[in-house]
């Protein structure tokens, strides 16, 4: 029934986004950077599900250091690899935007540094995890180290608000705004991408319990 | 060929289509990254779920086993 739940969501999610993509495309072109800019209908999301992610990890990591149970655990390697997805993603889609508008691929101000440093903490944080056998030592090594990851998240976020950057203030809450049919797609882009984030997370944290299982599983028939 | 585009200047003058059509490709890199990033990884998911269920299943076969 669970299962079955998580599917219809999947799937749900995956035809909002599809039927989105027909309407986003029929939208008229921004006035400064014509079609390319409606990359922001996936290039934002993506990022606040990474975001997100990265603030569920964070929380699922402090609450394994104070309950030390592994079902904080498994939610936070299941987040932290779901949101490092979703921030290749959009380390890829700001990159195809940047060549398009600034005729770079990259540049090292601070939003992007700060951005790629992100991508490079939860990704050793998996390999972490990784490297570590003993599985109550893993999870406290790897809770110690998504909290330390999360403090660059406020960075990436106020990066564009603290510092002169060459990527654009951000639409919201920056001064700018959509007009109101543009700011009913980017909403139902929002929503479905979150909602895939959530169904992925949730099949992932399956694949964390078909390992924990094995693990039960291998230290009986060592102990038999 | 217009006459005008065998000026060497304006023949390096784009065209707005040109430019709408240059735009839509990079819209459309966007979008596809976008998907395959995501569809990767999904398709990592099933391979590691189905993999992990296989060693499920001997594991449990293997102390069914030890256990007559």
């Amino acid at each position: 029934m669970r299962d079955k739940i998580l599917y219809l969501l999947g799937a749900g999610a995956l035809a909002i986004l599809v039927w989105n993509i027909n309407t986003i495309a029929r939208l008229p072109e921004e006035t400064q950077q014509g079609v390319t800019f409606k990359i922001i209908f996936f290039h934002v999301p993506m990022w606040a599900c990474a975001m997100t992610a990265a603030c569920v990890a964070l929380l699922a990591s402090v609450g394994f250091l104070v309950t030390r149970n592994f079902r904080f655990d498994a939610a936070a390697v299941a987040v932290t690899e779901v949101g490092l997805a979703f921030t290749t993603a959009g380390l890829i889609t700001g990159s195809i935007w940047g060549r398009e508008i600034w005729g770079i691929w990259w540049t090292w101000d601070a939003r992007l540094t700060s951005a790629l440093v992100c991508w490079l903490l939860y990704a050793g944080y998996l390999m972490l995890r990784k490297a570590i056998e003993d599985p109550t030592q893993r999870a406290t090594f790897a809770a110690v180290f998504n909290i330390f990851a999360f403090i660059d998240v406020p960075i990436v976020v106020f990066s564009i608000k603290w510092w002169r950057t060459q990527h654009p203030q951000p639409v919201f809450w920056g001064g700018g705004s959509f007009p109101p049919d543009w700011n009913l797609h980017f909403m139902w882009n929002m929503f479905a991408m979150l909602m895939l984030g959530v169904v992925m997370a949730a099949v992932r944290l399956r694949l964390e319990d078909a390992q924990r299982e094995i693990d039960s599983l291998r230290r009986t028939a060592h102990a038999l | 060929m217009h006459a005008l585009a065998q000026i060497p200047f304006l023949a390096q003058v784009a065209t707005q289509e040109e430019v709408l059509q240059h735009q839509y490709e990079f819209l459309s890199y966007g979008l596809t990254a976008a998907w395959v990033v995501l569809a990767v990884y999904v398709l990592m998911m099933v391979g590691r779920e189905r993999k992990l269920k296989r060693e499920i299943a001997s594991l449990k076969a293997m102390l069914e086993e030890r256990q007559k």
